[in-house]
C-alpha cells in the first residue's frame, strides 16, 4: 500500500513537471497569439478582437520583401544543407572506413560552435578575403552550414538501420549504381531527407543571428522584426510571430499526421517502441 | 575503382564545403584578432594589442565571468527540468510521445527573434506576468523586468526544448530492461537510477548541456532585450564591435575568446566522461 502510494506521487510529480514545462514554453506564445487578434493587445483579457493587425502586416511592403528574401534564404539554406548531409551520411556509412571518426568531428563540429561566431568569421571572411559586400547568397551559404550538422543527424537517425544489403542485392541483379540509388535507396530514405529539409528551411527562415552579419541591406523577416524591436514591441511583430507559429505548428502537424497514418517514419523507429 | 570515385565525391564534396565556409571563416577570424582596427578601417599590423585590452579592460572580463555564470546556471537548470519532463514523455507518453516531443520543437524553430518578443509579452513591464498581478492588485514583479534574471529565464526558455529532445532521444534508445534488471536483483528505484539509467544516459545529457552551454555563453539577443544596464553578456558586446562601434579587430579577438572558452568547458565536462560507460552505442556503422 505504502509503496503503491509513493509510486503514485512519484508520477504526479514526473506530469507536473511535464504540464508546468508546456506552461512555461507555450504561455508566452498563446499570449501574444490572443493579443495579435485583439485590440487591447497588451492585455487581451477578454479580447476584443480585430483583424486589423494581420492586415497591417501584410499590407506593409516592407514585411512582404523580407518574406519573399527569408522565404528564398529558407528554401536555398535547406535544400544545400540536405543534399550535402545525405551525400555526407552516404558516404560516413559506406565509404569512411578507418576514417570515420575524423569525417564525422569534422561533419558535427558546427553543432559545437556558436551561431553568432558563424555569422561573425563569415563577415570577416567574406569582408577581408574575399572583399564582399553583405549578399544574400553568402547568407544562404553560411546558414547552410549551421543546417548541415542538423540535417546530418536527422538523417543519420533514419539511415541507422537502413539495411545496406538491399543495394546489394539490386546490384546482384544487374542494377548500376545510380539505378539502385534512385529505385531502392531514396524510395527508403526520402522521409529523412524530407524532414532533414524541412527542418533546416524552418531555421534558416527563422536565422537572425548567422545571417544578420551577412546580409547587408538585404531585409529578411527576423531581421526587420529585429529592427521593430529596438524600438519597442509592436502589434504587428506580435501577428507576424503569430504567423511565423501557426505556419511551423502545420509543418510539424502535417509530419506527425504522415507519421500516424505510416506513410513516412522520419527516422522514427516503431520496433523499438518498448524502450523504457 | 568506381566505388572510389563515389566515396570521393560522397565525403569530399561536404569537406570541401565545410573546410571552405567554416573552417576557413573561423581561421580568418583568429587571424584578424591579431590586426587592428582605427577608425573603421583594418589595419595589417600584427600585434597582441586586442587580447591585452581583453585581458585588462575590467568590463571585458566582468562580461566573461558574468556570461560563464549566466550560461552555467541556464544549463544546469534546463538539465534538471528537462530530465524530468523527457522522462515524463518517456514513461506515459504512449504512442503519443513524439508528438510530445514534437511540441518542445516547435518554440525551438519559430526563430529567436520571435520568442524574444514572445518572452517580452511574458516577462516586460506590460508584459502577462506583470499585467496579471496589478490587475489582481498587487504590486509588479521588478526582478523579471530587464535584469540578469530575466535575461535567464529567457535563456532557458530558449535553449529547453534542445535539451529536452536531446536528453528524449538517450533515454529512447536507453534499454529499460536494464532497470528491471537492477530491481530484480534488489536495488531500490532510486539505487536502480543512480546506478543503472543516470549513468547510461550521462553521455546523452552531456551533449545536451554543451548544446545549452555554448549557445548561452555567446547569447547577444536575449541579454540585450531582457537584460537590464547590468545585464551586458560577452556576446552582446562582442556583436557590438561589428556594429555600433566598428571596432571589427577587437571583436574577432573576443569571437576567438567565446570560441575557446566553449571548447575548454565542452572538453572539461567531457574528459570526466568515460564513452563506454555512458551509453554511447558508437558510430552507427553497420
Amino acid at each position: 500500500m505504502h509503496a503503491t502510494l509513493k509510486k503514485r506521487l512519484g508520477k504526479y510529480a514526473l506530469l507536473a513537471t511535464l504540464v508546468v514545462s508546456y506552461l512555461f514554453l507555450y504561455l508566452p506564445i498563446l499570449h501574444i497569439g490572443l493579443g495579435s487578434f485583439a485590440k487591447n493587445h497588451t492585455f487581451p483579457y477578454p479580447p476584443r478582437w480585430t483583424l486589423d493587425t494581420f492586415g497591417r502586416l501584410f499590407g506593409n511592403s516592407l514585411y512582404q520583401t523580407a518574406f519573399f528574401n527569408s522565404l528564398l534564404l529558407g528554401i536555398g539554406a535547406a535544400a544545400l544543407a540536405t543534399l550535402l548531409a545525405a551525400a555526407a551520411t552516404l558516404g560516413l556509412m559506406r565509404h569512411a572506413g578507418q576514417r570515420a571518426g575524423l569525417y564525422l568531428t569534422l561533419f558535427i563540429a558546427p553543432l559545437f560552435v556558436a551561431e553568432v561566431l558563424v555569422g561573425i568569421a563569415s563577415l570577416i571572411f567574406n569582408g577581408l578575403v574575399l572583399e564582399l559586400q553583405g549578399n544574400l547568397v553568402s547568407a544562404i551559404l553560411a546558414n547552410a552550414v549551421h543546417g548541415f550538422s542538423y540535417a546530418l543527424l536527422i538523417i543519420a537517425t533514419q539511415l541507422y538501420r537502413y539495411d545496406w544489403r538491399l543495394d546489394d542485392a539490386a546490384m546482384v541483379f544487374g542494377a548500376s549504381p545510380s539505378r539502385t540509388f534512385f529505385e531502392v535507396t531514396l524510395p527508403l530514405i526520402w522521409p529523412g531527407l524530407l524532414g532533414a529539409f524541412i527542418v533546416t528551411f524552418i531555421m534558416a527562415f527563422n536565422n537572425l543571428e548567422i545571417s544578420f552579419y551577412l546580409l547587408g541591406a538585404t531585409p529578411t523577416l527576423p531581421s526587420v522584426a529585429w529592427g521593430a524591436l529596438r524600438y519597442g514591441v509592436k502589434p504587428e511583430l506580435y501577428a507576424l510571430a503569430t504567423a511565423v507559429n501557426l505556419v511551423v505548428v502545420l509543418g510539424l502537424g502535417l509530419m506527425f499526421v504522415l507519421m500516424l497514418t505510416g506513410r513516412a517514419s522520419f527516422g522514427h523507429r516503431p520496433e523499438r517502441e518498448r524502450a523504457v | 575503382m568506381r566505388r572510389r570515385w563515389a566515396a570521393a565525391l560522397l565525403l569530399g564534396v561536404p569537406t570541401v564545403f565545410l573546410l571552405a565556409l567554416f573552417v576557413v571563416p573561423l581561421l580568418s577570424m583568429v587571424v584578424l584578432s591579431f590586426w587592428r582596427t582605427e577608425n573603421y578601417h583594418i589595419v595589417q599590423e600584427w600585434n597582441v594589442g586586442n587580447y591585452v585590452t581583453l585581458a585588462t579592460g575590467g568590463a571585458y572580463v566582468t562580461f566573461l565571468i558574468r556570461s560563464l555564470v549566466m550560461a552555467g546556471v541556464v544549463s544546469l537548470v534546463s538539465i534538471l527540468i528537462a530530465w524530468p519532463v523527457s522522462y515524463a514523455i518517456i514513461l506515459y507518453g504512449g504512442r503519443y510521445r513524439l508528438l510530445l516531443t514534437l511540441a518542445f520543437a516547435v518554440p525551438f524553430l519559430t526563430g529567436e527573434v520571435l520568442r524574444v518578443i514572445a518572452l517580452q509579452g511574458l516577462l516586460g513591464p506590460l508584459g502577462l506576468i506583470n499585467a496579471v498581478l496589478m490587475a489582481l492588485g498587487s504590486a509588479p514583479l521588478r526582478f523579471i523586468m530587464y535584469t540578469n534574471v530575466a535575461s535567464a529565464i529567457g535563456l532557458v526558455y530558449l535553449y529547453l526544448p534542445i535539451v529536452v529532445t536531446v536528453i528524449y532521444l538517450s533515454l529512447l534508445n536507453f534499454d529499460a530492461r536494464l532497470i528491471d534488471a537492477a530491481k530484480i536483483f534488489g536495488a531500490s528505484p532510486l539505487r536502480a537510477f543512480v546506478e543503472v539509467t543516470w549513468p547510461l544516459n550521462l553521455f546523452g545529457t552531456l551533449i545536451g548541456f554543451a548544446l545549452c552551454f555554448i549557445p548561452c555563453l555567446s547569447a547577444t539577443l536575449a541579454p540585450r532585450f531582457l537584460g537590464g544596464p547590468n545585464g551586458t553578456l560577452y556576446g552582446m558586446a562582442m556583436a557590438q564591435q561589428f556594429g555600433e562601434s566598428g571596432t571589427w579587430a577587437l571583436g574577432a579577438a573576443m569571437g576567438v575568446v567565446l570560441f575557446l572558452t566553449s571548447i575548454v568547458a565542452v572538453l572539461l565536462v567531457g574528459m570526466r566522461v568515460n564513452l563506454r560507460r555512458t551509453g554511447f552505442t558508437g558510430l552507427g556503422r553497420g
